[in-house]
């Protein structure tokens, strides 16, 4: 059934469809709809879960984790100061190898504190063992909830996974979401069977105990191969859901107009689906640009982004978040993929910081200045700061 | 495309508005999204939503600049804010208002179409809720949706928020409002929209770290302060009225009033009896202090 709803409407149903057992939540703006429709839909009794209402955003995620330790499948949601609150749970999740699904509606992260779109929320988090998904619209933020599940749960993973979307641009923007069914969800997303941590009387375990150097190690290194193996099973669930539904994200990266392309924007977020109406515009007037649409952070899509790099002669990269001293973290992540592979131009464009609109014409800007990187095969400029006043872009 | 700006006021349902004008086009086979403007709501304070429609997906993301149609849910607002601001040549403003479209000075080379919104409604709902209503009317203007699908799109959002039978009594109002909108062509304005400047300093003008003291800028005053500047009491529709007689001096309106503008004062010459005053230079009119009272010693009034 096709319905205008907005962004924390699609996560929200989408959790419902997922049938997932356990929901604990703090609300925080932009985020809070998600929570406040998943306790209508309980209290309308159209979803069976155990609703637990918590006293702060540490608490939701202790609380999910537990729940998640126990065999449920758990769900919650969060932003900006209630994922910096997160934390210390965040890794405690990863390392129990617990498949919890939580969409993060990404605003900045004070101070200055302000409400409106910024990944400077989630990227701190690169390193809590979470797979990080991103999206460009409320198909995707439904579409992307469902398969977290599926990826999360597969034995070969058994991670957790944040589903990452833009704040207002799609938390509080309807558009039309085709929203699943009862009987699609449950044919593509069978109930959670726990193998490796559960709760059963009759073969109690421990988890999450004291662990003395001999083991650590070990146990990062299973991780860290879980996150590497993960890329096969998002490719393949991508690949179910594309042959179900009919809706393909490409996996780990979704290339547009790239056949040909002398040049490359990677982006991430809802700043992809803008730039493919300027990617249109600039074919027509025969400039050859293409775009490569980020999808995952964690596990980073490395081969991906060589292969893009081997084709074009010359790379942009665009942020929603500024690592202070360095530069946008999606930039700090694709240098560090081709380095030792390319010697292309690469630069960083800043761009929307604080929920400042990317306009059409910004975008312009990143390619047009990409294309001028490809002839020159120069980079004129490393990280350059879009439309931010007094600083020459 | 087509690209609608609504202009209301926190609390009167600009951004339903917009989404059920989204989901309408959307049952008319058209791609659709509505969106809030990305800023903090207060209630009272001018607010914009946005629409945004096409046959095909829409990509861009950003926010509306030239639109094709205005909607103004409240003509108080039309002294406030420009709401003409980048309307396309050709355009369509529908104002809420009991005046004639002819009576309005917003332009030249524009439509004006003016409806009793608020007439409607409280004949209909029985409440000033305009935002049903103002959609009838933008259907007759504007053409861009028909009524049929007016209606699918306020049962699906009102519906879906709350309920279908209050949806179904805003869907009359709506066809009410559509039976009674009038245009005319625009007339030029009298005198050219008073812009406010903004405060837009860079990167060396700005504080560091945010910590501003009280400054003069080319916007008026800004740090701590600078908000006695803003007088609130210009989005007031209704007004608080007082009977201290009745007043025990509970002080429960002087806690609730979000504005923090009622004071405790001498009343009587009694240095034993208070009463309260409100400065009128910032209450917006919210009502809570009257709906608090435990004596009802104060009435909204409009
Ligand atoms: S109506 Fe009452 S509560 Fe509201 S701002 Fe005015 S004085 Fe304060
Ligand atoms: S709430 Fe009523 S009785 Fe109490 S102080 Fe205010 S006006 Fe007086």
């Amino acid at each position: 059934m096709k319905r205008v709803v907005t962004g924390n409407y699609a996560a929200a149903f989408a959790a419902m469809r997922a049938r997932v057992n356990v929901v604990a939540a703090f609300p925080i703006t932009p985020q809070t709809f998600i929570v406040e429709h998943i306790s209508e839909f309980v209290n309308d009794g159209i979803m069976d879960c155990e609703f637990i209402r918590v006293e702060s955003e540490h608490s939701a995620m202790s609380a999910t984790v537990s729940a998640s330790a126990t065999g449920a499948r758990a769900f919650t949601a969060t932003a900006s100061q209630g994922l910096a609150l997160m934390h210390e749970i965040l890794f405690t999740a990863s390392g129990m190898r617990l498949p919890i699904v939580m969409p993060v509606v990404n605003r900045t992260l004070a101070a200055p504190i302000g409400i409106w779109a910024e990944m400077n929320d989630v990227m701190p988090e690169r390193d809590a063992g979470w797979i990080l998904a991103f999206v460009e619209d409320n198909q995707e933020v439904h579409d992307m909830v469902l398969q977290a599940y599926r990826i999360a749960e597969d034995n070969r993973v058994l991670l957790p996974m944040m589903v990452n979307l833009d704040a207002f641009i799609l938390s509080h923007t309807v558009e039309p979401v085709d929203l699943m069914e009862p009987e699609d969800a449950d044919r593509f997303l069978p109930s959670y069977k726990p193998e490796h941590a559960y709760l059963d009387p009759e073969r109690p375990m421990g988890v999450g105990i004291f662990t003395p150097p001999e083991y650590i190690q070990e146990e990062r290194y299973q991780t860290h191969a879980a996150m590497e193996g993960s890329k096969q099973v998002i490719k393949e669930v991508n690949d179910e859901f594309a042959k179900m539904f009919g809706r393909d994200y490409g996996g780990l990266v979704e290339e547009y107009r790239m056949d040909d392309a002398e040049v490359a924007l990677l982006t991430l977020g809802t700043v992809t689906s803008t730039a493919r109406e300027v990617v249109d515009n600039l074919r027509a007037e025969g400039k050859k640009v293409g775009l490569v649409k980020v999808r995952f952070l964690r596990p980073y899509p490395t081969d991906e982004i060589r292969s893009v790099a081997s084709r074009v002669k010359a790379i942009g990269i665009y942020d929603r978040a500024i690592s202070y001293g360095v530069g946008g973290p999606a930039y700090i992540e694709a240098r560090s993929a081709l380095y030792g592979h390319t010697d292309i131009p690469i630069s960083n464009y800043l761009a929307g910081i604080g929920g400042r609109d990317v306009m059409l014409s910004d975008i312009e800007f990143m390619f047009n200045d990409l294309l001028k990187n490809a002839e020159s095969g120069k980079v004129r400029k490393e990280l350059v700061w879009i439309n931010t006043r007094g600083v020459e872009q | 495309m087509f690209e609608v700006r609504f202009h209301g006021r926190g609390g009167q349902g600009a951004v339903m508005a917009a989404q059920a004008l989204a989901s309408a086009a959307f049952s008319e086979g058209n791609y659709a999204v509505a969106f809030p403007y990305f800023g903090a709501e207060r209630r009272g304070a001018p607010v914009l939503a946005f629409t945004r429609v096409d046959s095909k997906k829409i990509y861009r993301k950003t926010q509306v600049y030239e639109p094709d149609f205005v909607v103004v849910l409240d003509d108080s607002l039309l002294e406030m804010v420009d709401v003409t601001e980048g309307l396309k040549d050709g355009g369509v403003v529908v104002v809420n208002t009991r005046k004639k479209p002819e009576e309005l000075a917003l332009g030249e080379n524009i439509k004006v179409a003016t409806v009793d919104a608020t007439g409607v409604a409280l004949e209909v709902l029985g409440q000033p809720i305009t935002n049903s209503s103002i959609l009838g009317a933008f259907a007759k203007a504007t053409g861009a949706v028909s009524m049929d699908a007016i209606e699918k799109g306020i049962m699906d959002i009102f519906g879906n928020k709350i309920g279908m039978k209050i949806a179904e009594k805003n869907c009359r109002a709506a066809k009410a409002a559509y039976d009674r909108t009038i245009s005319a062509d625009g007339r030029p304005r009298e005198k050219e929209f008073e812009k406010k400047p903004k405060w837009l300093p860079d990167v060396k003008e700005l504080p560091i770290g945010g910590a501003g003291v009280k400054m003069e800028t080319n916007a008026g005053m800004i740090g701590p302060g600078s908000f006695l500047e803003n007088k609130t009491g210009g989005w007031r529709t209704f007004m608080p009225i007082v009977e201290n007689d009745k007043c025990v001096a509970c002080q429960l309106c002087w806690y609730f009033c979000p504005e923090g503008c009622i004071t405790m004062v001498p009343y009587d010459n009694n240095r034993f009896k208070k009463g309260i005053a409100i400065d009128l230079d910032y209450c917006k009119g919210c009502g809570i202090c009257a709906h608090e009272c435990p004596t009802h010693a104060i009435e909204m009034k409009r």
